[in-house]
């Protein structure tokens, strides 16, 4: 089965299915049990719902009690403070580590590679489990280990501190994220013609100008991607948030994700959470489409 | 917008759908219904020969409990020749998201324990999963031993509105009181008694501070503890039953916003502020605070009856006792915050219930009760004249025994609507950090009480 060429008139006249009928497997598995609980996801929204008895038609109340729902807003506003963590810091450190680790020959390189990326293959529980005992002010290493340099006024409940505990968290999500995306970048890397690297040096470009000028440029697509990730992780956060504040103190740390298990499985308002799930997904794909469609602009560009 | 750029957007929707679905799993398990052990025979009904089977849910999930509650289903089972129970123990995390949509398919268990409150009980109730099991407490004889106050607690009326009235539905069998663990040695060395007076309580806590000694041990970080400590506070302010009772049970005749919880407030906001509670509390979770006491850290743990069994293992096992918060002086009463566990329930679609209420009567009966204290478990079934060797246990024995009998056992206010427990904890740790002040406190919560009143047309 051939394609028939096509000249400016003509548009193709016999599809070839072959290809679709190779993915049609992997596409029914998709739908059954990703695409179409996300479609009745988006119905449930429009009903108030306890989950376990009748449902009640209520339109888009569930949307309007939302935009005025301060809890959703604040956490809303708390997902996309993560991003400066999630997506910002961690991608500034991996590309300084980027240039330190790639191109040229360091003992133990791989070594590098595989303990920095562990932090990014860890379960989250665990991660945050782990670091809840790190942060712990009385006997957590952090604090100890302050106290015993004699800075014990440095030794604060971190976690537990309206003004820290939101920063703390933060951290934790940077340690996740710069392995993941220093793997992507060194990957990246090893795409990149090494004559631009002369040609720079050539010109008497440093190591911080080739850095500027030749790496990053010529990763772009792998930023994006990272770019594309992390912004997700930020904006769906769950479990990290769960294991160690639930939210607190107060609502410093509250997350979409969080009040959409509360509404689920604590409140019984079934059809509310589904509301919440679908504003975050909206927003999710309204910045990814801009950042993919962003990235594919310029690559067509080069 | 042309077809490109169409497919476009298609293809981003299904990566970034693909991408957030790629999520591991949450630490609860999804509200799927979940498919319990094969059971060995259907249970139809038996004629002699044949063997039931029951199908119970309980959250007895930590070593001491699973064993305990195993032995209970073996003695049970000796006197049943033909019923065999197949249990599941899930812990109350996972329970509580799993119970609804069990209750509701075919495969429900039949006896299931139940969370007492609106989101729980009220709501199972309302959507009609629970047999009312007014007539085997009649039966069994159940109101007589069983306090009038815990019947009320797990009543609902039939179209689970109103919490205290109406249809009966669940029985605990384990009971809790939040109470101070101290240590008697440093009690002696610092020429302290067991404080009978609210007044004698706070003059122990300056004593204690005076000699450099953490008077409470107290973390807060995981947000609920701050409830109990509040809750106790506030009790000694009120010095009566008549208010929780009347906002517990959402009469509408009272709401938050009264001086003696405005006291409260401001008490707790003092301890957090004045060094009453060890430093930077804020910051360390419940399990490693009680570890700290256990270790060896401090005089006081202001907490609930249910780490008896865990504090055994401290080395100063022996110095430690239990006593009930005292009353202000001049009110000679207060209600000690106190209840029981999850309730024992049938569920609407069990095919035998009467073999389930006979289960559930055994579970609350003299011989469990004794075998439960034995175990090192507080029972709710009130135990006469028992010999306990363990001064811990002897310890909340009594103080369980003494809430009973002077119709005492109080309230855990977070049940009271279904949001109240995320509004309070919250502002709660924002009161003790110095966030909002003790006045904001009480707005806060008493908005929340509000709302949950008008929510069920109540003014």
């Amino acid at each position: 089965m051939n394609v028939s060429a096509q000249t400016g008139a003509n548009k193709i006249h016999r599809i070839n299915i072959t290809p679709y009928l190779f993915i049609l497997p992997a596409f029914l598995f998709f739908f059954i049990f990703i695409l179409l609980p996300v479609l009745n996801t988006f119905r449930y929204s429009f009903f108030d719902w306890t989950g376990f008895s009748d449902e009640v038609f209520v339109g888009i109340k569930n949307y309007q009690e939302l935009l005025k729902d301060q809890t959703f807003l604040t956490g809303l506003l708390n997902n996309l403070k993560f991003i400066l963590f999630f997506t910002f810091l961690p991608i500034i450190i991996a590309l300084v580590l980027t240039a330190l680790l790639s191109r040229r020959n360091l003992w133990g390189r791989n070594i590098f590679r595989v303990s920095f990326f562990l932090s990014y293959v860890m379960p989250m529980v665990v991660v945050g489990v782990v670091w809840r005992w790190i942060y712990n002010p009385v006997f957590g290493p952090l604090n100890t280990s302050l106290k015993s340099m004699g800075l014990a006024s440095l030794a604060k409940p971190w976690l537990g501190d309206f003004s820290l505990a939101f920063i703390a968290v933060g951290i934790i999500a940077t340690w996740v994220q710069y392995g993941y995306c220093l793997t992507l970048f060194m990957a990246g890397v090893q795409r990149i013609d090494e004559s631009l690297y002369d040609a720079a040096k050539v010109d008497g470009a440093n190591e911080w100008y080739q850095l500027l000028h030749v790496t990053i440029p010529g990763i772009r697509s792998e930023i994006s991607v990272a770019l594309v990730t992390t912004f997700i992780a930020a904006l769906r956060v769950f479990d990290l948030i769960f294991v160690t504040t639930r939210g607190g103190p107060g609502s410093e740390t509250i997350v979409t994700s969080l009040w959409l298990y509360t509404n689920a499985f604590q409140i019984n308002r079934v059809g509310y959470a589904a509301a919440i799930a679908v504003v975050q997904t909206a927003i999710i794909l309204l910045i990814s489409y801009f950042l993919l469609n962003r990235s594919r602009g310029q690559e067509e560009g080069d | 917008m042309n077809i490109r750029k169409l497919l476009n957007f298609v293809l981003v929707f299904v990566f970034v759908i693909g991408v957030v679905s790629c999520t591991p799993a949450a630490p609860v398990e999804p509200a799927a219904p979940v498919e319990p052990a094969a059971p060995a025979a259907p249970a139809k009904p038996a004629p002699a020969a044949e063997v039931t089977t029951l199908k119970v849910w309980d959250n007895f999930v930590r070593p001491a409990e699973t064993a305990i509650m195993e032995e209970l289903i073996k003695n049970f089972e000796a006197d049943h020749p033909n019923v065999k129970i197949v249990r599941e123990a899930k812990s109350m995390d996972d329970l509580k998201a799993t119970l609804a949509l069990a209750l509701k398919s075919d495969d429900s268990p039949d006896v299931a324990m139940i969370n007492q409150g609106e989101s729980d009980m009220g709501a199972f109730a309302k959507a009609s999963l629970l047999t009312p099991m007014n007539a085997y407490a009649e039966k069994f004889g159940w109101y007589e031993k069983f306090p009038q106050s815990l019947v009320r607690l797990n009543s609902w009326s039939a179209d689970g509105s109103k919490m205290g009235e109406g249809n009966f539905y669940g029985i605990p069998i384990q009971a809790e009181l939040i109470g101070v663990y101290y240590r008697k040695d440093v009690f002696e060395q610092n020429g302290l008694q067991v404080p009978t007076t609210f007044a004698e309580f706070e003059a122990a806590i300056a004593t204690l501070k005076t000699k450099g000694i953490t008077p409470i041990i107290f973390g807060n970080l995981d947000g609920w503890p701050a409830i109990h400590t509040f809750s106790e506070i506030q009790n000694v302010m009120l010095g009566s039953r008549e208010w929780y009772d009347n906002f517990m049970f959402t009469t509408g005749t009272v709401n938050f916003d009264i001086p003696e919880n405005l006291k409260a407030a401001q008490t707790l906001k003092k301890w957090a502020e004045d060094g009453t509670f060890m430093a930077n509390f804020a910051g360390v979770g419940y399990d490693d605070a009680y570890q700290l006491f256990s270790a060896g850290e401090g005089a006081m743990l202001l907490t609930g009856s249910w780490l008896s069994g865990d504090l055994a293992a401290s080395p100063f096992i022996e110095n430690i006792g239990f006593f009930v918060l005292p009353p202000d002086e001049k009110a000679g009463y207060k209600l000690t915050v106190g209840g029981t566990g999850f309730a024992f329930g049938i569920s609407a679609k069990s095919k035998n219930p009467d073999l389930a209420a006979e289960y559930i009567n055994y579970l609350y009966s003299e011989k469990t009760a004794q075998d439960m204290l034995a175990a090192g478990f507080l029972p709710v079934y009130p135990l006469e004249n028992v010999e306990i060797s363990d001064g811990l246990l002897a310890d909340i024995v009594a103080g369980w025994n003494m809430l009973n009998t002077t119709d005492s056992v109080g309230y855990y206010m977070d049940w009271v609507t279904p949001t109240m427990y995320d509004t309070i904890t919250a502002s709660l740790q924002e009161l003790m950090g110095g966030k909002i002040s003790p006045e904001e406190f009480i707005a806060k919560v008493n908005d929340d009480y509000v709302k949950g009143l008008e929510a069920k047309g109540i003014k």
